[in-house]
């Protein structure tokens, strides 16, 4: 529309009087959960990270008479960096093992199942959250056990020679990842799924693409976001649990949050334990932005390798 | 090249409802075909089944001499505008229109002119880089027409491509269509509700109700011969008369009067209930009684209105029935106002007889 400065400015709500305070106010409550239990608490992690172990003569978690980084060199020993590779390791797998199981059966769920009987399934996805995150990962004990049910079915039928050694190594905490994260995964990206316009395979199909290339040009980029989100969530819940590994994975599975976890509660160093903390974000925000890099990279050499449209 | 799409005896049923009932249906080459009827006549069905995105129950599809039923869209040489376009929304209107060449591996050199061409072709070339939702519905609507020509199939579809398009632009690009038409000598299989529409474009229309075919003609034919009531109705206004047929003669008996019809429509009954219909344009008004017209009723000026080039004179004949009659806006003066007696009469050419059946039922039925 052509804008006129003498024509009269319009009311956007006639016999409406304004807002006598600004509109951002109503982000406040939220704002203020924010910093009062986010942010605040990051800043103390922070700034505990610079302290050290108090004296016995001390009051209080943390001494901060004199802020140096000596945390920061106690943290990054060979033990900790090798305990952060293993968590990347377990949180990588796990998400993408996520992804490969949740994708079909978000897909499926959204594209093979009657409206109707939607709601049902993705209720059943999520019931597993009603009951305790210790429980449910506890009960992976029984059934994993060496002595179990499981264990002595594989060895009846032949498929193992000894009992099942899974428990207490970092397989089962694989396996406990996969399984508490993966309605996590399918979420997302069946909601991503499910808004795409089914005309548009349809028309895909019509444009002369079978299946296979239906998905992979036109509805996977378009559920994209929902599956980059998934990837996201996933992946940060993953590499920050400490109850999995401390359930599942005894000696030989630990994960960085087992030492953040073990620094803070059993050794009462919190300044060691802040830094690890800290050091555990700025990797992971590091892991996500080299995620990110890569992804752009990938799409933009397929966008060259496909060769402009005009 | 345009191809001639043969249907034979199509069947599809959803549960118990019968969408499309034995259907048989041949389009001649390089024809404009509308299949027109209200929501629920099946005519999506039918052209679902052509472009292969449904499987009739029973018969079959053939497209150039070519039995085509068994076969899914991509492997058909059919394309589709449909109904809301379906642009994919992540790609440039030029990466739509590409979209279908790279399927069928076409080398980029010609691709790119092709792509071009079909952008040129539709006057869209200068949006070529803006992505769908930055393109009003009209120029939604080329593109989509761009991307499903630009593979030069033998038969288009069209799904009521300009039902979301306003009417000012909807006749443009039912001129233009046509015109494309023509000039491509394309086979179009256009389904719409709107009878003008259908009127405007079309070489043949089908009218469907109820999953069959009623009536199959040209425009002309269904306009001036239809065989059913409801097709008289369906296209065009229509004036009916509720009455008897005299005997097994051309007249009808109703609103206390005779009235004599130039046809009497097949399957109409020596005395049985009838309706007679005549259109508003064939409904002359006269202030005195015109003696010599045998088909003539009197009543009152209820409203009249106007629609540019004509005015509609809604007359209340006795009973509180309704009449309309459409007269040239030239031929208008002297005629009766609002409120003052009138007499209306018609030639016995325009008037015809129909079996009785419940139209009200059928318009309002979904």
């Amino acid at each position: 529309m052509a804008q006129d400065s003498t024509a009269p400015s319009l009311t956007l709500t006639p016999g409406l009087k304004a807002w006598p305070v600004p509109r951002w106010i109503l982000a406040w409550p939220a704002l203020a959960w924010w910093i009062i239990f986010f942010v605040l608490p990051l800043a103390w992690i922070v700034l505990y990270s610079f302290g050290s172990k108090p004296q016995a003569t001390e009051q209080g978690f943390v001494s901060l008479k004199s802020l140096s980084l000596d945390n920061y060199l106690a943290a990054t020993s060979e033990l900790f960096f090798n305990v952060f590779l293993g968590t990347l390791q377990i949180a990588g797998i796990g998400t993408i093992a996520c992804a490969l199981i949740g994708l079909p059966v978000a897909y499926t769920l959204a594209y093979y199942v009657a409206p109707r009987w939607r709601p049902l399934l993705v209720f059943l996805l999520i019931l597993p959250f009603w009951t305790s995150f210790l429980l449910r990962t506890f009960a992976w004990r029984i059934i994993l056990a060496p002595q179990g049910t499981l264990s002595k079915t594989l060895q009846s039928l032949g498929i193992l020679d000894g009992p099942l050694l899974v428990l207490d190594t970092s397989w089962a905490v694989q396996l406990g990842i996969v399984y508490n994260y993966l309605p996590v995964m399918i979420l997302p990206i069946y909601v991503a799924f499910e808004r795409i316009d089914p005309a548009l395979a349809k028309a895909s199909m019509d444009l002369g693409a079978g299946p296979i290339r239906t998905f992979f040009q036109v509805t996977l980029p378009l559920a994209a976001p929902g599956l980059f989100g998934g990837l996201l969530l996933t992946f940060i819940l993953a590499a920050g649990d400490y109850v999995v590994p401390t359930i599942l994975g005894g000696t030989k599975g630990l994960m960085v949050g087992n030492l953040v976890a073990t620094q803070i509660l059993s050794a009462q160093n919190l300044p060691i334990g802040a830094a690890m903390a800290i050091l555990l974000i700025l990797m992971l925000a590091l892991t996500v932005i080299v995620g990110i890099v890569l992804l752009w990279a990938v799409s933009r050499a397929l966008r060259t390798m496909r060769g402009a449209a005009l | 090249m345009a191809s001639e799409v043969n249907i034979v005896r199509i069947s599809k049923a959803y549960g118990a409802f019968k969408a499309v009932d034995e259907v048989s249906l041949r389009i001649r080459q390089g024809s404009f075909v509308s299949l027109l009827g209200s929501s629920g006549a099946g005519k999506s069905t039918v052209l679902r089944m052509i472009g292969g995105f449904e499987l009739p129950d029973t018969g079959r599809v053939e497209i150039g001499g070519k039995d085509v039923t068994q076969l899914p869209p991509y492997r058909r040489d059919v394309n589709t505008v449909f109904q809301n376009y379906a642009l994919f929304p992540h790609m440039s209107a030029a990466e739509n229109v590409a979209y279908g060449l790279r399927q069928d591996r076409v080398p980029a050199g010609e691709r790119r002119k092709r792509v071009r061409d079909a952008l040129d072709m539709v006057q869209m070339l200068s949006f070529a880089h803006r992505r769908p939702t930055e393109l009003s519905g009209g120029q939604q609507q080329r593109i989509a027409l761009a991307r499903a020509l630009v593979k030069r199939p033998s038969v288009l579809l069209l799904d009521e491509p300009l039902g979301a398009l306003d009417r000012k632009l909807r006749q443009q690009m039912q001129i233009e269509l046509k015109l494309l038409q023509a000039q491509l000598g394309l086979t179009f299989i256009f389904v719409t509700h709107d009878q003008e529409e259908a009127l405007a474009m079309s070489d043949q229309i089908a009218i469907m109700r109820d999953g069959r075919i009623e009536q199959l003609g040209s425009p002309t034919e269904l306009y001036d011969t239809p065989r059913t009531a409801f097709v008289a109705s369906f296209i065009g206004a229509q004036n009916f008369l509720n009455g008897t047929r005299i005997a097994d003669t051309n007249r009808l008996e109703a609103e206390g009067a005779q009235f004599t019809a130039g046809r009497v429509a097949e399957g109409l009954q020596p005395g049985a209930k009838a309706l007679g219909a005549v259109r508003p344009e064939h409904v002359a008004l006269t202030r005195d009684e015109p003696v010599d017209q045998p088909n003539r009723i009197a009543g009152q000026v209820a409203a009249v209105v106007m629609l540019g080039d004509a005015l509609e004179y809604l007359i209340k004949l006795e009973g509180d029935r309704d009449l309309i009659s459409r007269v040239q806006r030239g031929r208008a003066a002297g005629l009766p106002n609002t409120g003052e007696a009138v007499w209306a009469s018609w030639d016995a050419a325009h008037f015809n007889l129909y079996p009785h059946e419940d139209l009200q039922v059928q318009s309002s039925r979904m």
